[in-house]
């Protein structure tokens, strides 16, 4: 249907709005909730509470969801304001669709320790690449996600 | 109690007082101080301030002109004020739950005449111009024009309230600005606001807000107030308190559809939101928020936001749907108010308004139009429910159109005349005319060509242009711009016409841009500007150059050309069509049969030739006195024979348009069998029935 310019699109999603028309006969206990991609890679789930022109966002009852491999793990943060220029992208969570993703739910410890070595094992494979190529006389920079100018 | 009486106590000795020190003015201080015996505190001193401001100023003003007596005091916070009866339709709507902004408006009418008894200083807060609580203010104002047509106004309100905000500490900046505020011009606001809101909100924890109380209840009686928009706390959630209302004004200023409350609630981050962010006031009604628009437009009469009759079948369609939200599961629902929600979508509408929707979003406005046009055709008659969805944009009509420069006779230049959009203008420069080189007899053929590209992208825009006041011509009211704008065109297609007629060194009038793809839109467009005789020349031009702009046309594009030239030729007469056959067929020394064996394998040649035919047919069969010239009718007759007898060897291609009467034409003159054999030639190359000429 028609849309709002800008973060004025978001108005409608707030607070759970449920997008769709409720099921016939019953009553629509689902609340949508969003998903929000930030910028440093972390992914929030919670209910869009508020916003404003810059798409600063209001979650409320927010979740972390840390995905390692095929494991995932939520930690609860409870209300997250999200400065609208690290938002990568926003979208709703449809809870009528299916749910037959291959992803196992851990428990927040074993999923940060999943993570934990992830991030290890990146480092010493980055380390062993820029020793490598320093051996070589090469360098390659490594380019800052936050500095991109 | 004890601890009531001690902060009373504290409250009437910081009441009367500066506070001096910063320390005073503590958070852990403050964070006590809310309850009922301070309020009342502050009540009676209000008063007082009331009565003093009242006795200095004179009688306030409300919107409908009558007086307020000075026994109108401020009421709540006393014990049993005798408070009138509160607006019928009030009650409801701060309880309401969203999609209340439709109906809030209509609360504004009515508000005003039963709180004047009520409120002091309120004015009815309903036109848009009667934003000026401060009775000092009032004097001044009174002698300036109507402010309720500038709508600047109210923004500048809202940038100087904002701004206010922002000093909150220095009482002398308010006063200062609250009282310039009316002088700002309306291009600083809008758009600085930066995060009004959230810089509000950054406050919220800190109950500095009750500092803020004790700030405005000292100011002196002719600082009150940064003007506030009495017309936007209407749409706040919760009811006001005392506190709230103090926090605006110093009670000189508030909501006039406030009900008296009852019990001071505490003061919540909300609001003290009353006056920021969302809820500042509305900027110019040039746009209508989406959510609602179809009501705002009802809301706002005049020049004002039109959406596109589509866009509000769309809009009501869509209201329809998501009226049924459920509400009242959620507890923590609606941390955004309905206010807020508007202004977001105001202020993203208003970045989009334009006056010229099609000349400054042409690719959007296009698609939809074709979109929509195609969609109708398809459906003809079948309501689609499944429309594109298109992006809401606030559509403005032009209201007044001005004169950016004003020339007046006799002098020897323009009067630069200043206005909002051009605060400078600068005396526009005459491009000046590039020499070309006439030594080079020579040039590239690319260079020429790129030339020609060249010069037909700047009579583009001076076409598009044309076509653009054409437009507007539909929407526009007075008779003296209107003839203006004719003149305006008339002189730009003149001018058009003659860069594309006279082009140096190169052969013939508009060949050269024919030969173009881009030069025969340009040509197609401007036909229909061009007077009589200059069509018929272009038209003429085309008809003897048939042969080589049917082989250089390798983008065929010269279908293009079909439809104006068409309507040209609807307007020969009998002569000028025997002219233009005769050109036709002995164009650039070729034989009649080559030229026609040409014409008759391009679609656009035979179309031309088609509808040549079917004009004189027309012209013949209609009984109006031909006035023809010798030898018009031989030549007449000879084309017939001679095209019939291409037309029934050669193999045709599908013409653009094959008019009906061609038959009934080729009828008259020759035999049934070739006239069969004719008709099924020309029909087999078409797959369709003709169509009515």
């Amino acid at each position: 249907m028609n849309y709002v310019p800008g973060t004025a699109s978001l108005i409608d999603d707030i607070d759970n709005v449920a997008s769709c028309l409720p099921q016939t006969g019953s009553i629509v206990t689902d609340y949508n909730k969003h998903l929000v991609l930030l910028r440093d890679g972390r992914t929030l789930i919670g209910y869009l509470r508020s916003i404003d022109q810059f798409a600063n966002l209001v979650f409320h009852q927010t979740v972390e969801r840390i995905h390692v491999g095929k494991k995932f793990g939520d930690i609860p943060r409870g209300i997250f304001i999200v400065r609208g220029e690290n938002v990568v992208l926003l979208g709703e969570i449809d809870v009528e669709k299916p749910c037959d993703t291959v992803l196992q739910q851990v428990s927040i410890e074993e999923i940060l320790e999943e993570q934990r070595l992830q991030q290890q094992t990146k480092q010493e494979t980055e380390k062993v690449k820029m020793q490598v190529l320093k051996d070589r006389g090469l360098s390659i920079p490594k380019a800052d996600n936050l500095d991109e100018y | 109690m004890s601890d009531s009486e001690q902060q009373q106590n504290a409250a009437q000795e910081c009441a009367p007082q500066w506070p001096e020190k910063g320390e005073e003015w503590s958070d852990v201080e403050d964070g006590t101080e809310m309850d009922c015996g301070l309020l009342q505190a502050m009540a009676e001193e209000d008063e007082e301030i009331n009565v003093y401001n009242e006795e200095t100023f004179g009688m306030d003003l409300d919107s409908h002109g009558t007086t307020d007596g000075p026994g109108d005091d401020l009421q709540f916070g006393k014990p049993s004020p005798p408070t009138p009866p509160p607006p019928d339709p009030k009650p409801p709507s701060p309880r309401r739950v969203p999609s209340p902004p439709r109906q809030k408006p209509q609360y504004l009418p009515r508000t005003a005449p039963g709180h004047r008894g009520r409120f002091r200083g309120q004015r009815g807060g309903l036109g848009r111009g009667q934003m000026f609580e401060d009775p000092a203010v009032m004097r001044i104002v009174e002698g300036r024009p109507s402010i309720k047509s500038l709508d600047s106004a109210i923004v500048d309100y809202g940038s100087a309230m904002i701004r206010s905000n922002f000093e909150y500490d220095d009482s002398a900046i308010v006063c200062v600005i609250g009282h310039r505020g009316r002088g700002q011009h309306l291009n600083s606001s809008f758009m600085d606001f930066p995060y009004p809101a959230s810089t509000f909100r950054g406050r919220r924890g800190e109950p500095r807000g009750s500092f803020s109380r004790r700030q405005f209840g000292h100011r002196g009686p002719s600082q009150m107030h940064a003007p506030m928009a009495p017309g936007s706390p209407v749409f706040s959630r919760q009811p006001l308190t005392p506190r709230q209302l103090y926090n605006q004004s110093g009670g000189f200023m508030f909501p006039p559809n406030r009900p008296c409350p009852s019990t001071p609630q505490p003061l919540t981050p909300k609001m003290m939101q009353l006056r920021f962010g969302a809820n500042s006031p509305r900027p110019s009604p040039f746009y209508s928020p989406s959510s609602n628009p179809v009501q705002h437009l009802s809301r706002y009469p005049g020049p004002v936001t039109q959406l596109h009759p589509q866009h509000k079948r769309l809009l009501t369609q869509k209201q329809r749907m998501f009226q049924r939200k459920l509400e009242g599961w959620d507890p923590y629902c609606n941390l955004m108010t309905g206010k807020e929600k508007e202004w977001i979508i105001r202020l993203q509408m208003i970045q989009l308004q334009s006056e010229n929707p099609y000349l400054e979003d042409y690719y959007y406005q296009e698609y939809y139009r074709r979109k929509e046009a195609k969609m109708a055709e398809e459906e003809l008659g079948i309501r689609s429910k499944r429309e594109p969805p298109k992006l809401t944009t606030p559509y403005i009509t032009k209201t007044d159109t001005y004169t950016p420069v004003v020339h007046i006779e006799g002098s020897l230049g323009q009067v630069a005349v200043s206005t909002c959009y051009s605060p400078r203008r600068a005396i526009s420069a005459v491009h000046a005319v590039q020499a070309q080189s006439p030594h080079e007899e020579q040039k590239d053929t690319r260079q020429q060509r790129l030339e020609i590209l060249s010069k037909i992208e700047k009579l583009f825009i001076v076409l598009l242009e044309v076509e653009e006041t054409e437009r507007m011509k539909t929407t526009v009211l007075s008779e003296a711009e209107e003839k203006r704008f004719m003149e305006k065109t008339q002189r730009k297609v003149a001018h058009i016409y003659s860069q594309l007629q006279h082009h140096p060194d190169s052969g013939g009038e508009f060949l050269p841009f024919l030969l173009v793809s881009k030069g025969k839109k340009l040509v197609a467009r401007l036909l229909p500007f061009l007077q009589r005789d200059s069509a018929l020349n272009v038209l003429c031009i085309v008809t003897s150059n048939l042969p080589t702009l049917m082989s250089r046309d390798s983008d065929e594009a010269l279908p293009v050309l079909y439809p104006p030239l068409r309507n040209v030729i609807g307007g020969l007469t009998f002569s000028q069509l025997i002219g233009l056959l005769k050109d036709l067929m002995s164009s650039e020394s070729l034989t009649t049969f080559e030229c026609l064996t040409l014409a008759c394998q391009n679609k656009f040649g035979l179309s031309l030739l088609y509808a040549l035919l079917s004009h004189g047919e027309k012209l013949l069969s209609s009984g109006v006195p031909l006035e023809p010239s010798i030898g018009d009718f031989e030549t007449w007759t000879d084309v017939i024979f001679q095209v019939a007898g291409q037309l029934s060897q050669c193999s045709l291609v599908e013409p653009l348009l094959l008019p009906s009467n061609l038959l009934t034409l080729f009828c008259r003159y020759l035999d049934k069998r070739t006239v069969h054999q004719l008709k099924s030639n020309m029909e087999s190359a078409t797959a369709f029935l003709a169509l009515p000429s």
